[in-house]
């Protein structure tokens, strides 16, 4: 059976210290360059949804958009 | 421009109180990148909202004139960078970091070539930002349009109106200043 002595309050300190710096170094990540850590940073970004529904309302106003030129010319 | 009929989700939910199904889809398939464009651009995300709502009216009125000898995705990106530009000339709230300093940074014996660590990353996009905010707008514009990874050197340089060659080397000098200075945000 394993003993474990009880640790001092300075002991029990340290420990916690080492613990937390611990955890936060399995949350943290590493960035081998600018572009991956943009591109983590994008992929985390949200759009904010009332851009969409502000742009619904304010498209409803626009007139249906001309056929391109090409579009009339070539088909598709 | 992709067929609008590619996204499953639009077939779901067709946008039909909008004007056409093709704004739904232009949206749809690149809302995060203009979006991430503006917030990192402008530094603020209350105005990257407004931006980019902006930048797809105007996409949307000038749906007409896509000849489609583009991707959809660059000619968002060209009326985005426009529209960015021009709210920082009229607006003068950026504090452009002066060359000089800048080359203080590129010249510093900081590691850059070592990997970016990042202990905790809820804190990760203030620390971007403040990075980003501390280089000039070229280097900026050049870091955020090459992490968007759907772009190639090509279309980047005729984005920005350089050649291919001093995107390159600007891009270099870019990361290696980006990578000293968030550094000094740990």
């Amino acid at each position: 059976m394993k003993h474990h002595a009880k640790l001092s309050p300075a002991q029990a300190h340290t420990e916690q210290q080492a613990g937390a710096q611990e955890t936060r170094q399995q949350a943290g990540q590493e960035f081998v360059s600018a572009d991956e850590l943009l591109r983590y940073d994008a992929a985390q970004t949200v759009v904010p949804p009332q851009i969409g529904e502000r742009l619904k309302a304010s498209a409803a106003s626009l007139p249906p958009p001309r056929r391109p030129w090409w579009k009339n010319l070539f088909g598709h | 421009m992709n067929d609008p009929a590619a996204s499953p989700e639009l077939l779901e939910h067709p946008p039909a109180a909008w004007p056409a199904r093709e704004i739904g889809a232009l949206y749809e398939e690149h809302n995060r990148a203009i979006y991430y464009l503006a917030l990192r651009f402008l530094g603020d995300p209350q105005r990257a909202e407004d931006a980019t709502h902006d930048v797809f009216l105007k996409a949307f009125r000038k749906l007409d004139q896509f000849r489609g000898d583009a991707s959809a995705r660059t000619w968002l990106y060209r009326i985005a960078i426009n529209h960015c530009q021009n709210l920082q000339q009229s607006w003068h709230q950026r504090h452009v970091f002066a060359t000089s300093d800048e080359a203080v940074w590129e010249n510093s014996a900081a590691r850059t070539d070592s990997p970016l660590r990042v202990l905790e990353t809820k804190e990760l996009g203030q620390r971007i930002q403040q990075t980003l905010d501390r280089l000039s707008e070229e280097y900026r514009l050049l870091l955020l349009l090459v992490a968007d990874g759907e772009l190639s050197y090509e279309q980047i340089a005729a984005l920005v109106g350089q050649s291919t060659d001093a995107v390159r080397g600007k891009l270099h000098r870019a990361r290696k200043t980006f990578a000293a200075l968030f550094e000094q945000t740990a």
